[in-house]
């Protein structure tokens, strides 16, 4: 059997940085990710953060990557602006959060997690080899088991031979796998996550650019909130990427069982809105029809020439559209000047029309639907976030902030896999592997790091600058309660004693009352009724069909489920077929089955299901994630 | 212990991928405006090799024969199997070269031409674009070497110094029938359409991502590992090779007459509830006769 010193079980950011802190120090680790590719399975809102808390450190990507990360990784748009907006139909209220999001932060960049991931991944692994490990992509861990006698663990996987570590890094994500084997700690629970769905947008750098009044090197970020969560707990949000956008909705789930809503039923409740709908339009070629009473194969032609035509113009167009492509395509001496693209562009848009009727108008494109569960630290963090020889970092350990408009999980996973790495790489050193020695000091650790601090406590000064915020909101929208607290925190001594106050009593007793429909749903649509902007959109946008946005993704089709269906007939399963973002779940005669092949793998389902990743390399490959 | 010495002999043919292949209004293929590509079986030999290479170590030369732009053939193998060695044998002499003619060039290369003595060549199971699934055997028959054809896994014992392939066959009309058969080295291997890697350990899945890389890097640079050969240069005998060297005379080529459909289809529109009435009441006569009672 194949020994080797450490096994991280998962390729997300988190699991990649415990590999890169590793292998830095000079520690032998095997990363094992059950896509067939770091990445194609990681999926976020989302924005990646490096932050400079007033105490306590952090580990930030630029610690373990480099200090040259901002230039080198292939980050989307550095995030300059942070606005909230409350809604109600056509009426619109915004507050600026840029203060807030710039709180003890020295970036926020908005991210794609395929891309990013392969870059974590590529510079990982050169470091993991050196020091005789390194990534191995398609392989699904399905046991640990122990010996303690010998002190051995084995790894036992679908796809390779069983083999032996010293000590594991699990970095599974929010529906773990290792914490099921390990017994760690119970599936997470309605209350404690979040669901999340989101669409990515196609839309040139420069329509972006022009839209949302930025610069080519910075990008903003939009929170929502009011009549567009058809009254659930949580919002929508809106980042710019370089030439696309990142839009979705977050639910609280058992606000979602309370009232079930079709997963994309709230996303496009988010498109219809007429702000977002100014935001995301374009202009789209729309195809003639054929006429059908030409010959079979002339018809045909006439097909095939109008997708290459419009793939065509789409590539030119989003090279036209772009300053650092442009300049890149004159580099390479694919085109020799603007004007060459330019007038390429309108001979293509010339011939379109002119020969095959495309005629063109103002819509917006999809490129890619996706979901996932996201856990809410306050309320799942593991506080013994290890068993055995076993540490969990990131979403595995249920770690993810979510205050007010306070969104931050990937920062968060890189932090925990540095400090896990760091644990195991001492007790490496001392070949200690007991959990005294090793969980114990990873736990402790964890309770160091600032971020375990803010999952526990309410920061007044952080809810100051959002207090700061709120300054223009009309006090007597607020219930008598709300009014008055934010009345009180208002006052800087009062707010400091009330902090101390919540934060000995218990930050969890206080959340009902800060995360409620009052605060998500009636307030903002009040607010937006009353003090609102009215926006009109000048168009309607062709939001597709879930059936086309599943037919978009690309999988690697499984024909053994990976899901088993427990109980078929209770309220629980019954709900799924309204919230599995995919609609793999269906009821006939009170029963419920699935059909897993269209399934994105979020764990919508998992509580109440025998739930596993797919075998290797098969399930769901993300684009964009 | 010296690493194995491998071959692999591929072949440049149309990319019959959509957007790639254009075909004549009569239904044949359009050479000139189909792009090339390293045929699909040629690829499954080159992964076959590589196989060995992450597995056991080895040095890996292909070759190909065929005009000067098949070097895009073996850019393309070198992409997959990370070789060391990439030969083209390229002349006007050539062409027109049946399986036998093609065999005796590939075989002076590999003999001639490469260093070393081979311990396996492979080859593809047949070509995308014409009835060539003869080149393997033939040159495994001008080498002198074992030849396994149809194999779908093999591993080396190096100390022994043996192949012990799986082979597919059917045997008295029964289909999918694995024969394992251990040969001592050199052997000559063509790879089955359904062979797979099998990489069982988590040090061999390291070596393939490290190989792999290697062989991106190496890819991008493929002229390097490049040599092109033409008739004088390879030293082969002029009346063995090309259309003097083919015995095979095409003297007719005849269309495969199409099919008569069998099938009436009937176009029905989606929106249309009546013709979805239609379509389901169609379904219900078709299951009703499937029912047994």
């Amino acid at each position: 059997m194949e020994k080797y010193d450490v096994a991280i079980i998962g390729g997300g950011s988190a699991g990649l940085a415990a590999l890169k802190q590793l292998s830095t120090l000079g520690k032998q680790a095997v990363l094992l990710e059950a896509g067939e590719k770091v990445g194609v399975k990681n999926i976020s809102g989302g924005i990646l953060y490096s932050k400079k808390p007033n105490k306590g450190k952090v580990y930030n990507v630029e610690d373990i990557y480099g200090q040259n990360f901002v230039n080198e990784a292939p980050l989307q748009r550095k995030i300059t602006q942070y606005l909230l907006h409350a809604t109600s139909k056509d009426k619109v209220f915004s507050m600026d959060l840029t203060a807030a999001h710039e709180y003890q932060s020295n970036f926020g960049y908005s991210v794609l997690m395929n891309e990013l991931n392969a870059w974590f991944a590529q510079s990982a692994d050169e470091s993991a080899q050196k020091s005789g490990g390194g990534i191995v992509p398609g392989v699904h861990v399905n046991d640990i088991s122990w010996d303690a006698e010998k002190e051995r663990t084995t790894i036992q996987t679908d796809e390779i031979d069983e083999f032996q570590v010293k000590a594991v890094i699990a970095a599974d994500g929010v529906n773990s796998e290792v914490a099921q084997i390990t017994n760690a700690r119970p599936k997470f629970s309605a209350t404690q996550l979040y669901q999340g769905v989101k669409a990515v947008v196609k839309l040139p750098e420069n329509v972006i650019n022009d839209t949302f009044a930025i610069r080519a090197d910075s990008g903003a970020a939009h929170l929502f909130a009011g009549d567009i969560t058809l009254n659930h707990l949580g919002g929508g949000f809106l980042y710019t990427n370089r030439d696309t956008l990142s839009v979705g909705a977050v639910y609280h789930f058992d606000s979602l069982l309370d009232n079930p809503t079709e997963p994309n039923t709230l996303l496009d409740a988010l498109l219809k809105n007429p702000m977002i709908t100014e935001l995301i339009k374009d202009e789209v070629p729309v195809k003639g029809e054929i006429d059908k009473t030409l010959e079979k194969e002339k018809q045909m032609q006439i097909r095939f020439a109008v997708i290459k035509l419009i793939k065509t113009w789409y590539e030119i167009r989003d090279v036209h559209l772009s300053s650092s492509r442009t300049k890149e395509m004159i580099k390479t001496g694919k085109f020799n000047s603007e004007d060459e693209i330019k007038s390429k562009l309108s001979e293509l848009r010339e011939k379109m029309s002119s020969e095959y009727g495309i005629t063109f108008k103002t819509d917006y494109v999809e490129d890619e639907y996706g979901a996932k569960l996201i856990p809410d630290g306050k309320r799942c963090r593991m506080k013994k976030p290890y068993k055995n020889n076993v540490l969990f970092v990131g979403d595995a350990a249920g770690r993810g902030i979510f205050v007010g408009p306070r969104i931050e999980g990937l920062n968060v996973g890189i932090d925990d896999g540095v400090r896990a790495a760091n644990a195991i790489a001492r007790a490496l050193e001392k070949n200690n592997f007991s959990q005294g020695y090793l969980g114990e000091y990873y736990t402790k650790s964890i309770e160091e790091s600032p971020y375990t601090k803010d999952m526990k406590e309410i920061d007044k000064e952080y809810l100051k600058i959002f207090i700061d915020a709120t300054k223009d909101v009309p006090k007597d929208v607020l219930s008598a309660k709300h009014s008055m607290v934010l009345k009180l925190m208002s006052s800087g001594a009062i707010r400091s004693m009330a902090a101390k106050f919540v934060n000995v009593l218990g930050y969890e007793r206080l959340l009902p009352v800060i995360e409620s429909e009052e605060s998500y749903v009636k307030v903002p649509i009040q607010l937006a009724e009353r003090k609102g902007k009215t926006v009109s959109s000048s168009y309607t946008p062709s939001i597709p069909l879930l059936a086309d946005r599943i037919a978009k993704l690309n999988y690697n089709d499984d024909k053994v489920s990976h899901i088993k269906v427990l109980t078929s007939d209770n309220d629980f399963m019954r709900k799924l077929v309204t919230l599995c973002p995919t609609k793999c779940y269906s009821e006939e005669k009170g029963k419920v089955t699935i059909q897993h092949e269209g399934c994105i793998e979020c764990g919508t389902c998992s509580e109440q299901t025998d739930w596993k990743h797919p075998r290797g390399e098969k399930g769901i490959n993300y684009r964009y994630g | 212990m010296e690493p194995l010495n491998l071959a692999v002999i591929v072949k440049l043919e149309p990319d019959f991928s959509e957007g790639n292949v254009s075909y004549k209004p009569d239904g044949t293929l359009n050479r000139n405006e189909t792009k090339s590509t390293l045929g699909p079986h040629s690829g499954i030999a080159a992964k076959a090799a590589f196989y060995a290479k992450v597995k056991y170590g080895a040095k890996i030369s292909v070759c190909s024969m065929g005009p000067p732009f098949a070097e895009l053939a073996l850019e393309q193998a070198q992409q997959t199997c990370d070789a060391d060695v990439l030969h083209l044998y390229s002349d006007r002499i050539f062409a027109g070269a049946d399986t036998l003619a093609t065999a005796e060039t590939l075989r002076t290369g590999i003999t001639d031409k490469m260093q070393g003595k081979m311990d396996i060549v492979f080859s593809g199971h047949r070509a995308s674009d014409g009835e060539t699934g003869q080149t393997g055997p033939q040159t495994a028959w001008k080498l002198g070497f074992t030849f396994l054809g149809n194999v779908i896994s093999y591993d080396v014992n190096l100390e022994k110094r043996t192949v012990v392939a799986k082979c597919l066959l059917t045997l008295n009309g029964v289909p999918n029938v694995i024969e394992e058969i251990e040969a001592p080295l050199p052997v000559f291997i063509s790879i089955d359409p359904s062979y797979k890697s099998n990489y069982t350990t988590v040090s061999q899945r390291i070596a393939f991502e490290k190989y792999q890389k290697e062989a991106y890097e190496r890819a991008k640079n493929y002229k390097q590992y490049l040599k092109v050969f033409n008739i004088d240069e390879l030293g082969v005998d002029k009346a063995l090779v090309g259309l003097a060297g083919s015995p095979t005379i095409v003297y007719q080529v005849e269309r495969i007459p199409k099919g008569k459909a069998t099938r009436q289809a009937e176009v029905l529109d989606g929106s249309n509830p009546e013709h979805i009435r239609k379509a389901v009441a169609k379904m219900k006569e078709a299951l009703s006769a499937m029912v047994i009672k």
